[in-house]
């Protein structure tokens, strides 16, 4: 039960253009046909009671409360299960059906402790309706405390995050369906049967369970048998605030629960919205739970300075810094010309701070060495998608995926990386699509309950364009392209047949290289031909290759040779990896575009920006972060202003990018937290959690939503004050009034953007960019009868080998990704308790690759490349291929990135930290010192 | 120790290998100028100037039609 509950109409919407048309209490309502006569009274405005119904679940009628008398009808059937027909008359509150309720809910109070909690914090829905019911007195005797219930059982507090209550179920099912319809996870269960019956977590408790903590089930409990244990400690919230989770892509939409005013607010939950087009109504344990960093001890609140990285750090005032700030640019500039300093914006800032930032580098830096993190995650997709549909951006929204037949899956771990998601993409697995997993590793989706793939590829890591290159060639020779599609809708169509056709590329040919059975292969070409609509839904696996672009032009060639584009249900979709990666491509943090993926040799835009801005600007692109790194190490690029990323942890390379840091004389960092970057950084600026700002952030589907301020900055500034600020003592005139107005220069600006401002966003909800004239609520689907350059450009993705190779020094593949509890680099989740599934990465490796190197599950390895060697715990599992091991990046001391090297994608320079050549071995004693180094608590080490 | 600029270079005179010669060159040409940095672009010339084996030939083809100042709106490279 939520501090202020979204309307529920107890059953889904019906989809159907059917109407019938009922009598409800006299009140007559026409609604789709099929649906329920609960959901029909409260859109006639008759309220039901319920207890087992929610409008995210399909009807149960279990509680027996929302029972009515319907004219011709024998009984008195439960409303929520009964479909709407049309003339039906139906009566909800003769006193046959107010009896019955009455002892009914006498039944479930005669369960119902008297000390119930929930009851006493107004947070038990049954007592409400206990009341609305009449149900005053209990003929069975109410149980007086939690002891005195039938079958007392003890609370299971095993979840850092909430508690289970048996005494206060009242099994009604409500968070086993969650769990199953919502989550898609099957974690609880009813064990038991009658007076019996109970909630069961698999037979143990929930932290042993299956159960992903995505609290599903705590929202959907109607008594807080399932309780926050923040409510519990803080007491029930006073307030909520709508805004945006700053986790992921998806970009869920949340509710913030708060309790007290300004600098004492303090968020006693999340509860993710109905509303929220992202995720409606479902969230993850990263996005629910884990927004305690925010408020954690280690929260850097004032500016710091030092001459040397070797020195103290010192902390002075706002003013102090900023003039160390632009003394020291400006200087630099001085000495070493315009170019020799830059910028890095971030994912996790806001579309308004990070056009910010690109406006400080172009207009007061004076050239356009301005980067963003999505360099080392989705540049590919940018890039990829341009050339092929002519827009840097993914096809879809995610109720598309309700629609589709066929999933193709390529390099990406939904359930770990992108919950809320894949739980929706499970749903619609379990109504009947088919699922083809191209992967390496057999993540979760390959098998897990209730959802099994057609097909699991796992192809070599490197592998990927000649791949995706067999599956068109098999469409292509077998004659299953939509070649009138091809014709209408794109160009080079012959000699893109001819390309994909030649032998070369057959399953069979590449198979040596993809490490794939052709016959599966074919198969899997097949299936994603023949659907009706068959999509595309691809991660880092994808793009973080040397030919990441080439892969992703090559994902847009299959769409297009098929005919999966333009519609619901078809597309190529990026699943991005941090919460505004697509809003910071969006708002030109690449070297070479402006706002809205424009090139800075545009003269007509570039005049734009310089009337606004009042400065001549560069036409020529800037450097990238590898670019930036290769010339501080020339002794050409002399200062760095990084905003909310940790290059020095996220990047490969580590040695080399901590030399680059190194060979700088000012680097700026400003963050929550003293990251791995700021040991090498001169001033460190404090940052802003997402609970404390004000603006916009873009999700994987374009879906452009607000994200307001819970509590005020715990540092005195918003970001993009620090950043104006910074650009006014260089002697640049920058200033905003708000981050409203901010976003009205976007506007003003982008043409995608010209239909957004702050005031139509909280008038209409989040949208999907383009937002125009001709689209003035958004663009769900994008390419709609023509593709955004016309038509859309089939390219011919020969298959280059990458240069990174294994040999007898270096055997094994490594392969990189992300696990469901940590997020990233780990700065957030590691300050949460999350750190209880997740406390140090692990190296998995495949029980023959194990066996003849000595290594068994909790040994620490060496894992070593010809760039470097950690060390690490090793998981023997049969997950991995022979050949390939896998690791995540979320704790530095892991340094998993100390590994990988400088290769990248040939077209934009995203890393190559798909395909590590490595070799793993039993660690010496340098092992056991790493583990105690791993052991230490986050705040001694420096 | 190659260049970084070299080694980057090539990266995309691989990707255009297929093509023939003038439109690979071309290709190679007009990705560098859409999204490299122009001291970048001085630095290879450099390289190809000082004789730097490490280049790949088609990239040393394409290093000669760079130009100083790229007067183009946007461009696409294809490969």
């Amino acid at each position: 039960m939520t501090l202020t509950p979204e309307k529920d109409y107890g059953t889904p919407p019906v989809a159907t253009t059917d109407r019938a048309t009922v009598t409800i209490d006299g009140h007559e309502v026409t609604v789709p046909a099929g649906t329920s006569v609960l959901r029909a009274a409260l859109e006639a405005g008759v309220e039901i009671p319920k207890l087992c119904a929610t409008d995210s679940l399909n009807a149960f009628g279990s509680c027996r409360m929302c029972l009515v008398e319907i004219d011709g009808a024998k009984g008195v059937p439960a409303s929520c299960t009964t479909p709407c027909a049309d003339g039906m008359v139906v009566a909800t509150g003769t006193e046959q059906v107010r009896r019955l309720r009455r002892q009914v809910m006498e039944l479930y109070l005669s369960e119902h402790p008297e000390d119930c909690d929930g009851c006493a914090r107004g947070n038990c829905e049954m007592q409400g309706l206990a009341r609305t019911v009449d149900a005053a007195e209990v003929r069975y005797g109410r149980p007086h405390t939690r002891e005195e219930v039938a079958h007392p059982a003890p609370i299971d507090l095993s979840n850092p995050y909430f508690g289970f209550d048996p005494a206060a179920c009242i099994v009604c099912s409500r968070c086993v369906r969650a769990c199953s319809d919502i989550q898609g996870t099957f974690a609880l269960t009813v064990e038991g049967r009658g007076l019996d019956s109970a909630i069961s977590a698999g037979g143990t408790e929930f932290l042993s369970s299956e159960c992903v903590s995505c609290g599903a089930c705590v929202q959907a409990c109607p008594t807080s048998a399932l309780q926050e244990k923040s409510v519990v400690d803080l007491g029930m919230p006073t307030r909520s605030v709508e805004t945006t989770c700053a986790y992921c892509g998806v970009g869920c939409s949340f509710r913030a629960e708060v309790s007290g005013e300004g600098d004492d607010t303090r968020v006693v939950r999340m509860v993710p919205s109905k509303s929220g087009g992202a995720n409606e109504g479902h969230s993850c344990v990263k996005g629910r739970f884990a927004y305690g960093y925010a408020a954690h001890r280690d929260r850097q609140l004032h500016p710091m300075v030092r001459d040397s990285i070797d020195d103290e750090w010192r902390v002075v005032s706002w003013e102090e810094a900023i003039d160390k700030v632009a003394t020291g640019f400006r200087a630099l500039q001085a000495k070493h010309g315009v170019g020799a300093i830059g910028g890095i914006s971030s994912s996790r800032c806001t579309n308004e701070e990070v056009y910010v930032v690109q406006r400080l580098v172009r207009a007061a830096f004076g050239n356009n060495n301005i980067d963003t993190c999505a360099r080392v995650c989705h540049s590919p997709t940018g890039y990829g998608l341009k050339q092929t549909f002519g827009t840097s951006a993914g096809t879809q929204d995610f109720r598309s995926v309700d629609q589709t037949d066929v999933i193709l899956l390529i390099g990406a771990n939904p359930t770990d990386a992108h919950p809320v998601f894949a739980s929706r993409m499970k749903r619609r697995l379990r109504e009947g699509a088919q699922l083809i997993v191209a992967d390496p590793r057999r993540i979760d989706l390959v098998r897990s309950p209730h959802v099994e793939a057609a097909l699991h590829l796992p192809l070599q890591p490197g592998s990927n364009v000649a791949f995706v290159n067999a599956m068109a060639h098999v469409i292509v020779t077998e004659g299953l392209h939509d070649e009138a599609f091809m014709r209408e809708r794109c160009e080079d169509v012959d000699a893109y047949l001819a390309f994909i056709a030649d032998p070369g590329n057959s399953p069979e040919a590449t198979a040596e290289v993809t490490g794939l059975d052709p016959a599966q292969l074919r198969a899997a070409a097949r299936l994603y031909a023949g659907a009706p609509s068959a999509s595309i839904y691809y991660g880092l696996g994808v793009t973080e290759h040397s030919q990441g672009s080439t892969m992703v032009m090559g994902m847009a060639n299959l769409a297009m040779v098929t005919g999966n584009i333009g519609r619901e249900g078809v597309g190529v979709n990026p699943l991005r990896g941090q919460n505004n990666v697509q809003g910071s491509c969006d708002m030109g943090s690449f070297p070479h575009e402006f706002p809205g993926y424009r090139h800075v040799s545009m003269d007509d835009v570039r005049a734009v920006y310089e009337n606004l801005w009042g400065r001549p600007l560069d036409p020529e692109p800037g450097l990238r972060i590898p670019n930036m790194f290769d010339s501080a190490l020339a002794g050409m690029f002399r200062g760095l202003y990084v905003q909310g990323e940790d290059i020095a942890q996220s990047d490969p390379n580590t040695q080399h990018v901590a030399a680059a840091l190194r060979a700088m004389d000012l680097v700026v960092v400003q963050d929550l937290f003293l990251n791995e970057t700021a040991r090498f950084a001169h001033v460190f600026l404090p940052g802003t959690s997402f609970l404390e700002k004000d603006g916009t952030f873009t999700n994987a589907e374009r879906r452009i939503n607000r994200v307001r301020p819970v509590f005020p900055s715990k540092v005195g500034m918003d970001e993009w004050e620090v950043t104006c600020a910074i650009g006014r003592a260089m002697g640049y005139p920058m200033h905003y009034d708000s981050a409203a107005q901010i976003m009205d220069e976007i506007a003003a600006t982008t043409p995608t953007f010209a239909g957004v401002s702050f005031a139509r966003l909280d008038e209409h909800g989040s949208m999907q960019w383009p937002v125009n004239d001709q689209a003035p609520f958004g663009t769900p689907t994008m390419h709609v009868g023509e593709f955004v350059r016309g038509k859309g450009h089939l390219v011919q993705t020969v298959f280059v080998p990458t240069t990174e190779r294994t040999n007898r020094r270096f055997p094994l593949i490594l392969t990189t990704g992300r696990i469901l509890t940590q997020y990233n680099v780990g700065a957030q989740t590691r300050r949460t308790s999350n750190n209880l599934w997740h406390p140090e990465d692990v190296l998995e490796i495949h029980p023959s690759d194990a066996e003849v190197r000595g290594i068994s599950t909790g040994d620490l390895v060496d894992l070593a490349s010809r760039v470097g060697s950690t060390t690490l715990r090793a998981l023997v599992s049969e997950r991995m291929p022979p050949g390939v091991v896998y690791t995540t990046f979320h704790h530095p001391v892991t340094g998993a990135n100390v590994v990988t090297t400088e290769n990248s994608d040939w077209a934009t320079n995203c890393p190559e930290y798909k395909v590590t050549a490595v070799q793993v071995g039993v660690a010496n004693a340098r092992g056991d010192e790493a583990a105690e180094e791993a052991r230490a608590p986050l705040e001694s080490r420096s | 120790m190659i260049a970084p600029e070299a080694r980057l270079g090539n990266d995309i005179a691989r990707q255009f290998a297929h093509l023939p010669e003038d439109q690979a060159v071309e290709s190679v040409v007009r990705h560098l100028e859409t999204f490299w940095d122009p001291r970048m672009r001085r630095a290879l010339r450099a390289l190809a100037a000082a004789g730097d084996d490490a280049l790949d030939p088609l990239l040393v083809l394409a290093i000669r039609r760079l130009r100083d100042r790229v007067p183009h709106q946007e461009t696409e490279a294809h490969p």
